[in-house]
């Protein structure tokens, strides 16, 4: 008897509902994980943060070998997957890294970092363009060092020309990035 | 045969509580007190009046409720007998109506799976008939989350990065730290919906 009541409530409710279309949007819609800041972010951030530290450390303590070490370990950090901050990060540490090696009179290895950056850099930023700024740094020193043999003067301004350029490169990025800013706000 | 009536003492005045009984009351209540055991013992006569057959059927319901109504031998054996049958399954015997629950059951069955499932098509063709012919595409919009919570390029945190603070990419980093920890802390606050 219970299950006839039962089945007669069925076919009531049955006859009675009609479907409705799914409500657009959603008050208790979980956001998109891969957008939002989270704890692997956090983590590799502070990671970073920690690294940069200690290679001013090393520096402060006349180690310039190990701050570059330091420095190195910053581009080797796991960011999430598609997460801005670390391109921002990883190009902000190639740019010091890059000046730490041109201090220690490694020109060429100075460029190649400054180049991988640039190379990798998915969009436009002030990291970017203070890679720029460094490269040109590189191109100052490359001539200055052409500068003291005479057969390499021509050489010499043609690096000074390339450090414009760079220079050039990067205030044209500020410039574009801040009139952006500019705008959004 | 012929019945004496005897009188309705409710006809008559009622008396003073504490009046001696009359002759005749007392000729009434013994006659009435021979049917009451008469009764009571299985032998009830085979005509009564009317008042005499209430007060009797009274006087059977109180001695039951009482309590100290018993059933002689023989019908008890009779009726724990017909009880045990119908507890293992057995035959009726006798007069007895009484059905087994279980063999009810049996008989209720087929009946009730085949309304059951008479009903449940009926639910599904309601069902089939009243569902929507047209296909609605809904777009699903994008949960509103507060920028900050975000992971989002660093650039309107930092600004242009000058010659003469190149080299300082540690302080940047703290700054950008901090500000992704305040969202980030928020975001968890809030159980991660805006």
């Amino acid at each position: 008897m219970k299950l006839v009541i039962a089945l007669c409530c069925i076919v009531s409710v049955a006859s009675c509902s009609q479907r409705k279309a799914e409500p657009e949007g959603s008050v208790t819609q979980v956001t998109d994980p891969s957008e939002v800041i989270d704890q692997k972010l956090m983590l590799a951030l502070s990671l970073a943060k920690n690294f940069h530290h200690t290679a001013k450390v090393y520096m402060s303590d006349g180690n310039p070998t190990a701050a570059i070490a330091s420095v190195r370990e910053i581009l080797s950090l796991h960011f999430p997957a598609n997460a801005p901050e670390a391109e921002d990060v990883r190009n902000d540490a190639r740019g010091l890294l890059a000046r730490l090696l041109v201090g220690q009179g490694q020109l060429e290895e100075a460029m190649i970092v400054v180049k991988e950056g640039l190379a990798s850099a998915s969009r436009e930023s002030f990291f970017s363009a203070n890679l720029y700024t460094v490269k040109g740094e590189i191109h100052e020193a490359n001539a200055q060092k052409l500068d003291a043999d005479p057969a390499t003067k021509a050489r010499a301004t043609d690096e000074r020309h390339r450090a414009i350029e760079s220079f050039e490169a990067s205030n044209k990025i500020d410039k574009k990035l801040q009139e952006q800013l500019m705008e959004s706000r | 045969m012929a019945f004496k009536q005897p009188p309705d003492d409710l006809d008559d005045l009622v008396p003073e509580p504490d009046a001696e009984p009359s002759a005749a009351e007392l000729a009434h209540a013994k006659t009435f007190a021979s049917l009451v055991d008469k009764t009571l013992a299985g032998r009830p006569p085979a005509a009564t009046s009317t008042d005499d057959r209430a007060l009797l059927e009274v006087a059977t319901v109180i001695r039951a409720v009482s309590g100290n109504a018993d059933l002689s031998s023989a019908k008890q054996r009779s009726l724990v007998e017909e009880a045990l049958r119908q507890a293992v399954g057995g035959r009726m015997s006798g007069v007895s109506t009484a059905i087994p629950i279980t063999r009810m059951r049996a008989k209720r069955a087929p009946w009730i799976v085949a309304a059951a499932s008479m009903l449940v098509a009926v639910a599904a063709l309601i069902l089939w008939l009243r569902s929507p012919r047209e296909i609605v595409i809904t777009m699903r919009a994008p949960a509103t989350v507060p920028e900050t919570w975000k992971s989002r390029p660093a650039d309107a945190l930092i600004g242009p990065i000058g010659r003469e603070h190149a080299g300082e990419a540690s302080a940047r980093l703290d700054t950008i730290f901090a500000d992704r920890l305040d969202g980030y802390r928020e975001r968890r606050l809030h159980g991660g919906k805006p």
